[in-house]
């Protein structure tokens, strides 16, 4: 048989032959699970969840602040305030275009900053001006979808608001998180996904801290491709 | 590379290899005690959670198993409504004509990878480097191996074999490094170099942990960012996915998901877990304009429906490998495949067959630890077993058992044979022992006992048996008859 340009009759018939099906079937129903794992945010309220996820981000090396709503832009200026991360060098800033951080004034409030020497707010008119305003950024700020309590996690789906360089490029990246929105496990974020309808977002990336490896002699070391750092603000 | 390397060199010549190498051996037991010890500390923390987690994946992942022909279907089917273009491989070479297809297309000739498997299954690398296309492994341990020109030890932490001095002298020699040997700031190196090559690369390769047949979606779990940036930058995204790598729906994949990490490097998450569903959308100004998903077979099939499809629910973890005694000591590069440890040896001789695989089924001592600390139930020692049985039965290999099989039977079978044995067993093995207690490595010129005396002492038989021993005891005591 000739190599390549193969239809999906090709991969699929051994498949059907192998499972002795004659023909592909139109519908497969899920069976009944007999196993529905315990989990350990089973029965915790909203408010033991919120510090969960705040307990296990510090465990994953996440620096966690907590504000109320009219605090954000002070809260995140803060941060970026401080400059380059220990040496207090001026910096820049990439943030992602949103409602809630404008109708904080947190463009505002990061601009004003001493150290700030800069601030690209996300624009898709921009075009590839927002991922070079990313490459070199000390800080990225993003708008969590989400929390995951169980590992500390953030979810972050890109959009045109919000390219995936901003919580990737920077040396620093500050996911804002609604306490509201903080969720027990991964999967009641899945359900919601899959009840959700329409197109799911081209990417969904699910946050755990800052990038790592321990490819050399099992040293851990942060800063690989990613952040170096990564800074939760929970919003209460 | 394809599935097996170093193929001229038999099983025993690799294990002696290995055993020589203290470094390697200290880097895969300690690798080996901290996975083991992190993992069991969240094994503990999720109480029967943790069981029913096992259970409730093995049931997902039989059911997808029983029904693949119509998950692969469903996945192609929604993969592509997403926009992603589908080339479909039965075979690695289908796979690599259809890469080779793409890079034409486009006249690219720079590529940025992720690291997979399935790439390395194919031999990949080796195919677009002798077309002229430059391929840069960015993950830093395939980094650091492609740099050496060496092969993977182990499935997570590939490197592991070099220490940070090699490691160091390997950049200085070639790409002008001059910093310390402190992992830390040739990491930040490594960070360095890279960034530039993500940005300029026309495409970007990896691989895929789960699809997700309901959504179409394809899934990447890494911890340095490397895959994020593979699948961000480049404008042309090639994933390759195994039909083995679906499952139904979003639920099961949290599933899959909260036993992955745990499992393969103890932690409850890994930095990222990106879930893709198709090309960059209208407005957005980064991701990938064109996506496509090479979804391959490759021998996968066969398992299916026969006495090794657990197998197909492997979720290539790495757990066995960490719990492995014989892993331990001959490491990665004993196998002599690309999967190594107990998990290798059932997935290699089920998708290569018994003619090539010299002994790999037999470097296995069946304690089933493996099977006790897979993640989705795989009764893996059973599998080896089972492969053992069929290269017996197929008489492909270790035919030098069977004479020796029925000398023994004739030997415990008849009386006289068997005291004339006993009797003569210890004299003649002192004397070939020069009156010491056990045969030494000097022995290994005698056929049968080599096999064991060239790597290990042989203890000579006792001077007195057991139950003489015992009668003896027995008048001393004064009881009994």
């Amino acid at each position: 048989m000739a190599l390549g340009n193969k239809s999906l009759s090709d991969l699929l018939n051994p498949i059907s032959k192998q499972l002795e099906h004659d023909v592909v079937a139109e519908h497969v129903d899920l069976p009944e699970w007999e196993f529905v794992p315990w989990r350990v945010t089973d029965g915790k309220s909203a408010a033991e969840l919120v510090d969960m996820f705040a307990s296990e981000a510090e465990k994953i090396r996440v620096q966690v602040k907590r504000c109320k709503r009219d605090e954000l832009a002070a809260c995140v200026a803060s941060i970026v305030g401080e400059g380059v991360p220990e040496t207090g060098e001026a910096c820049t800033v990439v943030c992602a275009s949103d409602e809630r951080f404008a109708t904080a004034g947190l463009y505002d409030a990061l601009a004003a900053e001493e150290k700030v020497s800069d601030v690209t707010v996300w624009d898709e008119a921009k075009g590839q001006a927002n991922v070079d305003a990313a490459y070199v950024a000390t800080y990225g700020v993003t708008y969590a979808s989400a929390g995951i309590a169980e590992t500390g996690t953030v979810v972050q789906p890109t959009s045109p608001a919000c390219g995936r360089a901003v919580s990737l490029l920077p040396l620093v990246h500050i996911a804002v998180v609604d306490a509201a929105t903080i969720e027990p496990t991964m999967l009641t974020v899945m359900k919601a996904y899959a009840d959700a309808d329409g197109k799911l977002p081209s990417q969904i990336c699910f946050i755990s801290g800052p990038s790592a490896t321990a490819d050399i002699e099992l040293v851990r070391v942060e800063g690989v491709h990613g952040p170096m750092y990564v800074r939760y603000v929970v919003v209460e | 590379m394809s599935i097996l390397y170093n193929t001229d060199e038999t099983l025993r010549e690799r294990v002696t290899e290995g055993l020589k190498d203290e470094f390697k051996h200290n880097a895969i037991r300690t690798a080996q005690e901290v996975f083991y010890t992190k993992r069991g500390e969240l094994v503990k923390e999720m109480g029967i959670g943790w069981q029913q987690l096992r259970m409730h994946a093995t049931e997902v992942r039989n059911h997808v198993t029983d029904n693949l022909d119509y998950y692969v279907k469903q996945f192609a089917e929604n993969a592509e409504a997403n926009g992603c273009i589908m080339h479909y491989a039965p075979t690695g070479d289908d796979a690599l004509w259809e890469v080779l297809d793409i890079f034409e297309k486009h006249g690219a000739s720079y590529a940025v990878k992720s690291k997979s498997m399935m790439t390395e299954e194919v031999g990949l690398n080796e195919v677009l480097e002798e077309t002229g296309i430059t391929i840069i492994e960015t993950d830093c341990a395939e980094n650091i191996l492609q740099t050496a020109g060496s092969k993977p030890s182990h499935i997570v932490v590939p490197a592991l074999h070099f220490d940070r001095e090699a490691i160091m002298k390997i950049y200085k020699e070639k790409r002008g490094y001059d910093g310390s040997s402190v992992p830390e700031e040739i990491t930040h190196f490594l960070r360095k170099i890279l960034r530039k090559e993500f940005m300029d690369a026309e495409v970007g390769i990896r691989g895929c942990n789960f699809a997700v047949a309901s959504t179409g979606s394809v899934t990447l779990v890494t911890n340095e960012g490397n895959g994020r940036m593979v699948d961000s930058f480049p404008k042309v995204q090639i994933v390759f996915v195994g039909i083995d790598r679906i499952v139904p729906d979003l639920e099961s994949l949290d599933t899959m998901l909260a036993l992955l990490p745990r499992s393969a490097v103890g932690a409850k998450m890994t930095a990222y877990f990106s879930l893709d569903s198709g090309p960059r959308g209208a407005g957005e100004v980064d991701g990938p304009e064109e996506v496509h998903i090479v979804l391959m077979d490759n021998g996968r099939h066969t398992l299916a429906n026969s006495e090794f499809s657990d197998m197909l629910r492997c979720m290539r973890c790495g757990a066995c490998l960490n719990i492995c005694p014989v892993y331990r000591h001959i490491t990665g590069h004993g196998y002599g495949s690309i999967y190594p440890g107990p998990m290798g040896i059932v997935l290699t001789a089920g998708l290569v067959g018994y003619d090539d695989i010299d002994s790999m089924a037999f470097a296995c001592s069946l304690c089933g630890a493996c099977t006790e600390h897979c993640p989705v139930s795989i009764p893996i020692h059973d599998l080896i077993r089972q492969h053992r049985i069929n290269i017996v039965e197929q008489g492909k290999n270790h035919a030098i058992e069977v004479p020796i099989f029925k000398a023994l039977a004739l030997m415990w079978s008849n009386v006289d044979v068997y005291n004339y044995a006993m009797k003569m067993g210890t004299p003649v093995m002192k004397k070939l022992a020069h009156g010491e207690d056990a045969l030494a490595k000097d022995s290994a010129w005698i056929p049968v006992v080599k096999g064991w005396t060239s790597t290990r002492d042989f203890d000579c038989l006792s001077e007195t048996r057991f139950r003489t021993w015992f009668k003896e005891h027995k008048k001393q005591q004064g009881g009994g008859k």
